[in-house]
């Protein structure tokens, strides 16, 4: 007897071969039978007549390290069909940290990744210094598979204290990160993190940003002992030097036979050779032998913003510009003035894109009604300009209501589907769980099938699911996952490739003490499964099944 | 110099401000500015907008460059 037999579905393995119709039977969280008609009885039956069985997905790159520990479901990414999740990126992690580390690194998390108190604030119990007791708080918590990195940064900080952020590490002091990083690996770390970007709470790089060439490569020789995984957030708003950094990923992957991995890359129509020269120098490391992968979202990039603050955004209309950059209460008065008003209105109507306000779209309102609504609606409903509402709505809130200027980038699908379709490029960088009051870190798996299979034909069903479930394991070293053959692990998603897709993006409370942040449901997945355990289904929504475990891996 | 500057959507869901340098050999390159960056660049060049970029020397976008900034991953 089966646990679970999956019958009549159209198998999509993993592998990137043709799809094929039969049965998928699961026992002990395991899958036991891919393919074929299986006649014998379950403890459940799920008929997938229509719809693409496949393996569950693997999102690379995320920020999920505090949610886990009060959201086992990482919601709403198990809906999504993801089933195994990369967090600890951007040398960022939870662990190792000492206790009196917990603050700084908190705020360190606060302002990278735009996470509000609430999420660290009383939201968990911090049980842990070590990785091993991270890892160990996770399990039986979790109901989608977890595989940490350890962060450069508190590797610092627990070696090195205040210095971290101040400079070099001395030998003893490497030798001693490379000893602490060794036992993360052993509890369980699938890599380490770090970063050439970020900038903490006091607009001082963050500690990782303080390591010299010598130090990031003894912490890349252990990652070798394990086969694991080098993370790296490099100068992506600049090309050459993200070119430099592939080079440097390349010598460190190539001196200690590591994956390395680089995120973000991402397409504007500003700097248009940017992804083409990145991936060029990628395609030349790759010939040599060294293994640097470009992570590239599938989804567009929007500018969210409200008045509160001036956004760059507006520096097309200088008078609009000079006016939010005003102190708040000299900006609201000049709001309300209609002498002002009447200026900033007709700055809009005289400039060269007169309707660039009509399409912006209400984010987030007070007035629920408002929200998802276009400026160019509302002012034909009520008789004004779009710049009169947007106006009327900012200041009926305080200038709370944020508006959002919807695909100004990484948004030619022309230009992105063959990006994602390169056999060298790692479909990610969704920052799950990250940023997650300026917009939704979920559904780039639905949006990589309604997007780039069904509109735009840039890759075949079978190639999508390859990209971001057998590529993204082999990448990894997950040996277990991504595919479905017997004996891997039954992580497994049901859906309807013609419906598959991302909902819209919507404001929900749901964070610890009603914290806000955007969220997107999923449309077309029916089943997710996690190692033989149905974890959530369109029908009767989450299980209280966790059975999520901390992922093996060596690549 | 400065050949022109564009906003574009950056990483994180705010606008940066794409900066196009023309080297003294014809060569073209790029830098992109965070919001207060792109401030402190029209507040060094005495600009109001981003058209009012073009021609400025490149140093002034130096000066900028040397400033601490807050970027996001």
């Amino acid at each position: 007897m089966f646990d679970i037999v999956i019958r009549n579905g159209r198998i999509a393995d993993g592998s990137g071969l043709p799809a094929f119709d039969g049965d998928l039977g699961i026992s002990r969280g395991r899958l036991v039978r891919v393919g074929g008609k299986l006649t014998a009885k379950a403890r459940h039956q799920i008929d997938a007549r229509g719809r693409v069985v496949a393996p569950g997905f693997i999102d690379p790159h995320t920020h999920f390290d505090a949610q886990l520990l009060w959201d086992g479901q990482a919601r709403p990414a198990l809906e999504h069909g993801v089933t195994t999740v990369v967090h600890g990126n951007c040398s960022l992690s939870l662990a190792p940290l000492k206790v009196e580390h917990r603050p700084k690194l908190v705020r360190m998390f606060q302002q990278i990744e735009e996470m509000p108190d609430a999420a660290f604030d009383g939201a968990f119990e911090w049980s842990w210094e070590s990785f091993a007791d991270y890892v160990a708080a996770l399990r039986g918590r979790v109901a989608l598979n977890v595989a940490p990195l350890a962060g450069h940064s508190p590797l610092r900080m627990w070696v090195m204290g205040p210095d971290a952020q101040k400079r070099a590490a001395k030998p003893d002091e490497i030798r001693a990160m490379q000893d602490l990083l060794r036992a993360c690996l052993e509890a369980g770390a699938v890599g380490l993190s770090t970063s050439y970007v970020d900038m903490d709470e006091n607009l001082a790089p963050v500690p990782s940003r303080y390591a010299h060439v010598d130090e990031l490569d003894a912490l890349a020789a252990v990652l070798g002992e394990y086969g694991r995984m080098l993370q790296v957030v490099p100068e992506f708003y600049n090309t050459d030097l993200s070119v430099a950094r592939v080079d440097q990923l390349a010598e460190l992957s190539l001196a200690h036979g590591i994956p390395t991995t680089f995120s973000p890359l991402f397409d504007s129509a500003a700097i248009p050779d940017n992804v083409p020269r990145v991936l060029e120098r990628v395609a030349e490391q790759f010939a040599r032998g060294a293994r640097v992968w470009p992570q590239v979202q599938t989804r567009p990039i929007d500018i969210s913003f409200s008045l509160d603050v001036a956004s760059l955004y507006w520096i097309g209309l200088p008078m609009w510009y000079l006016i939010l950059r005003l102190p708040r209460e000299q900006k609201l008065a000049q709001l309300r003035h209609p002498g002002t008003r009447k200026a900033l209105i007709d700055a809009v109507a005289a400039s060269p894109d007169p309707r660039r306000l009509d399409s912006l779209r209400v984010r987030d309102s007070r007035d629920t009604s408002l929200i998802g609504r276009s400026l160019g609606e509302l002012a034909r409903e009520r008789g004004a300009t779009p710049a009169d509402v947007l106006i009327d709505l900012s200041l009926a809130e305080d200038l709370g209501v944020h508006f959002l200027a919807a695909r100004l980038g990484h948004e030619d699908p022309s230009r992105i589907g063959p990006i994602l379709a390169n056999d060298l490029v790692h479909v990610g960088a969704s920052d799950g769980g990250a940023h997650i009051q300026s917009f939704a870190t979920y559904g780039d798996t639905g949006y990589l099938f309604s997007e780039f299979v069904r509109q735009g034909h840039h890759l075949s069903l079978e190639h999508a699911v390859r990209k971001i479930t057998g590529d993204t394991a082999q990448i990894w070293g997950m040996s277990e996952r991504g595919l479905l053959r017997e004996g891997m692990a039954a992580d497994v998603v049901i859906f309807d490739a013609e419906a598959i897709a991302r909902g819209d993006e919507l404001p929900a409370r749901d964070m610890p003490e009603g914290g806000m942040r955007y969220v997107r449901s999923a449309t077309g997945v029916d089943c997710t499964i996690v190692n033989g355990e149905i974890a959530w289904t369109a029908a009767g929504g989450y299980t209280d099944a966790r059975p999520g475990v901390v992922v093996n891996a060596r690549a | 110099m400065i050949a022109d500057a564009t906003v574009a959507p950056g990483h994180d869901g705010q606008a940066v401000l794409v900066v196009r340098l023309r080297h003294e050999n014809g060569a073209f390159d790029t830098v992109t500015l965070d919001a207060d960056q792109a401030r402190a660049l029209l507040e060094e060049c005495a600009a109001s907008s981003a058209a009012d970029l073009r021609g400025q020397p490149w140093r002034r976008l130096l000066r900028v460059l040397e400033q601490p900034t807050d970027r996001e991953d």
